[in-house]
């Protein structure tokens, strides 16, 4: 038995070892064969992402601890473009100061403009879908140049804001996107009145609550208010949350409206330097790019804080209707 | 096979797509090698002209090919850092008096002294204007023309309200202020008697060197001192106070871009320009424009000079440094690319492409050269080349300004803290 069983067991396992590599090559050439046409029409994304966004992600990395003006090699400096953005850069914490007051600001607002017109549209009205396709549209407007440089005719010294100002009240209003007082303000509407796609997720949400909820809570003498606070928002809070997350990072990088308003410079007094905008200037006025791509990694560490913040906190405040089950 | 591309058909897609990016990796060097590439920054009609010019060169040198590239001023120093980064420049570029020098000391530029006397002919071109694209003893830029700063007005309104200007190298801010409490409450509605300058660092370096000081000196320290920005700072806030100047809201709505000037808009008598942009400017608006020196200091030196509007270099890694100079040439000498270009660019150099073109110019452009003229009999020096870091400084003098304008911090304040940035901006640079 025992060196029969050997033998068989070498035997065996030399076989396998024999039969091993044509059955691997099979394999993978089976595999090849039916995932390989999707591979292939992943590989365009692939290259993208590869070649255009982690490459040059982890170059950013290297260079930020680099100094390097594009026109010479970088050279190394360790954590110097960290020490001067956290202690020194006083334009960097203006700029940080601006972009918090905008992601405070437009974030909830934005937030709960989106939920109220999706409660408004949440019905079956004649053409509805019309409503709701007129509400989405500044979303896809609202993003671009074009629009941007319609706000600073709107709300300039001659604009429409100030037309309507005068008319009704007989006041002269400033110029409201040149003046640091207000010109942040303009933005933040700019911002509030792109609530199109949160709108769209908490349309969906709504239709996902269950209507013998309003039902049986209405036969029990609840109001819509009563109805609102008690179901929807616990009911929606799972959406609330994706929106919000989702928001907070677009707020925190929001660049291309401060950047047209303003003139690519943060004017006026540097009131509307979000922090992209900096990081912006720094990288392509002045050239520092290993100093912007500090900057663009510290944007990530801060985004980053926000969001696992609002996933520390989401399990006293996200109701999940399955997790009772 | 469920997934309906045959491996015949799968092994043509691979091709396919190694080819194309075969393709794009061999294409570049190649495309680089066997043409000139010409870039400049600037306007619609500068564009028009400088295409014309490079059709003119196809026509004349029938064996060669120039791909021109344009850019806005604010994108080109991007766009050209980037190329740069990318061992990329193009042959022939548009230099500015401002970046020139880094350009050159990092070894991005070729420098012209060889071709000067073979391809490129330069013995009718002003010694002086040739000297300012020396760095450190070589020539690396031809200038395209000289220009100068200046201050230029509504003649159309000037005449209306009857406003006598004095003579223009005489003239100081005093008076310059006294001119403006006269006739401010007779320009029409909506229009100031000059936009804000606070915020210019130009008007700021005529003023310093008035006081004998550049913005920078050779070694590339700050040149001035504070109370010299305290006191220029002082002089717009005050006219800004008096209603001289628009208030700090609507002078923000100027951005820089000449369609945005207070002078284009109706907004102000008095704006600032360079004289070369006078052509340009004068299209944007009906009324005419006329044009001055920039007022002095009692008992002042003269603040301004002449310098060259923009610069022709060479790439430093040109595959064909000889065509490029020969392309330089054209533009800088050549009279029929000058027919064309005439002095968009500011005054030509060339003493015989002066004369070519002086019948054929416009009452605009005639009135450009005789201000300049006049302005060369009044002007001192080429001030240092600006240090690293002064494009920085530039840019930060308009947030700081606007502090000031806006009443969030006294002028002095105001002066102080911007005064401290530059100085650490040039440590750190």
């Amino acid at each position: 038995m025992q060196p029969s069983s050997s033998a068989a067991d070498t035997g065996h396992s030399k076989g396998r070892r024999v039969v091993a590599a044509p059955t691997l090559r099979k394999r993978i050439g089976k595999s090849w064969r039916s995932n390989g046409p999707g591979y292939m029409f992943l590989l365009p994304w692939m290259i993208g992402f590869f070649g255009l966004t982690l490459g040059p992600t982890i170059a950013s990395l290297y260079l930020s601890f680099t100094d390097y003006d594009l026109l010479t090699p970088a050279r190394w400096s360790g954590l110097d473009n960290y020490e001067y953005a956290i202690f020194k850069d006083s334009r960097l914490h203006n700029s940080l100061s601006v972009t918090f007051s905008y992601v405070t600001w437009s974030v909830p607002l934005r937030l709960a403009a989106a939920l109220g017109l999706a409660m408004v549209l949440d019905r079956s009205v004649r053409g509805v879908s019309f409503y709701r396709a007129t509400f989405y549209l500044p979303s896809l407007l609202g993003a671009s140049v074009a629009i941007a440089v319609l706000w600073r005719q709107i709300f300039g010294s001659e604009g429409l804001v100030n037309h309507l100002l005068f008319l009704t009240t007989g006041l002269t209003g400033p110029s409201w996107v040149t003046h640091p007082d207000y010109a942040l303000g303009t933005l933040i509407i700019l911002a509030v009145w792109q609530f199109g796609s949160p709108m769209i997720i908490f349309l969906a949400g709504l239709r996902q609550i269950p209507q013998d909820l309003y039902e049986a809570s209405s036969m029990d003498g609840a109001g819509p208010f009563r109805q609102f606070f008690r179901i929807t928002l616990p009911l929606l809070s799972p959406v609330i949350f994706f929106n919000l997350v989702l928001q907070t990072i677009e707020a925190f990088k929001s660049f291309t409206q401060a950047y047209i308003i303003s003139g690519g410079s943060g004017a006026p007094v540097d009131s509307t330097m979000l922090y992209t905008l900096y990081l912006y200037l720094e990288a392509f006025a002045n050239f520092r790019m290993g100093y912007a791509s500090a900057l663009a990694w510290i944007l990530l560490v801060i985004i980053g804080i926000f969001t696992a913040t609002a996933f520390l906190t989401a399990k006293y405040w996200v109701y999940y209707e399955d997790e009772g089950k | 096979m469920r997934n309906r591309i045959s491996r015949r058909g799968f092994g043509g897609l691979m091709a396919g797509s190694v080819s194309v990016v075969a393709l794009i990796a061999a294409g570049q060097p190649a495309y680089a090698n066997t043409r000139t590439r010409l870039i400049w920054w600037g306007n619609p009609e500068r564009d028009k002209r400088t295409y014309a010019v490079v059709d003119k060169f196809l026509e004349m040198n029938g064996d060669t090919t120039v791909d021109p590239e344009t850019y806005s001023w604010g994108d080109y120093w991007t766009k050209l850092a980037t190329l740069a980064a990318g061992k990329n420049l193009p042959d022939v570029i548009q230099m500015d008096y401002r970046y020139i020098f880094e350009y050159a000391r990092r070894g991005q530029l070729a420098p012209l002294d060889d071709f000067i006397g073979n391809e490129l002919e330069l013995a009718d071109f002003d010694k002086n204007l040739l000297n300012s694209g020396k760095i450190d003893g070589k020539i690396y830029g031809v200038a395209m023309g000289a220009n100068s700063m200046s201050y230029v007005y509504n003649e159309t309104v000037r005449k209306e309200i009857g406003l006598e200007l004095p003579d223009p190298i005489a003239w100081t801010n005093d008076d310059f202020t006294a001119l403006g409490n006269s006739v401010k409450d007779a320009l029409p509605k909506g229009m100031y008697f000059v936009r804000n300058m606070g915020r210019l660092e130009n008007v700021l370096e005529t003023w310093t060197r008035q006081r004998g000081k550049d913005l920078y000196t050779a070694d590339g320290g700050l040149g001035f001192d504070l109370q010299d920005l305290e006191d220029f700072w002082q002089l717009w806030f005050d006219l800004q106070e008096a209603g001289l100047t628009p208030p700090a809201d609507v002078m923000a709505q100027d951005n820089g871009k000449m369609d945005e000037m207070m002078l284009v808009n109706r907004r102000s008598l008095f704006d600032f320009l360079h004289s070369n942009q006078l052509v340009a400017a004068q299209k944007l608006i009906e009324d005419e424009i006329g044009i001055t020196m920039i007022p002095n200091q009692t008992g002042g030196q003269p603040g301004q000079y002449m310098k060259p509007s923009m610069l022709l270099s060479m790439a430093a890694n040109s595959g064909d440094p000889s065509a490029a100079a020969k392309l330089i040439n054209f533009i800088i000498t050549a009279p029929e690319a000058n027919d064309i270009l005439l002095v968009e660019r500011g005054v030509s150099g060339d003493a015989s492409i002066r004369e070519r073109i002086k019948p054929t110019l416009t009452q605009t452009e005639q009135k450009m050269i005789n201000y300049l003229d006049a302005a060369a009999t009044h002007v001192s020096p080429l001030p240092p080349p600006p240090p690293k870091g002064a494009g920085e400084i530039e840019r930060a003098f308009r947030p700081a300004w606007e502090a000031v304008a806006f009443g969030q911090k006294p002028v002095k304040q105001g002066a102080k803290d911007f005064f401290d940035f530059a100085q650490m901006t040039l440590e750190r640079a």
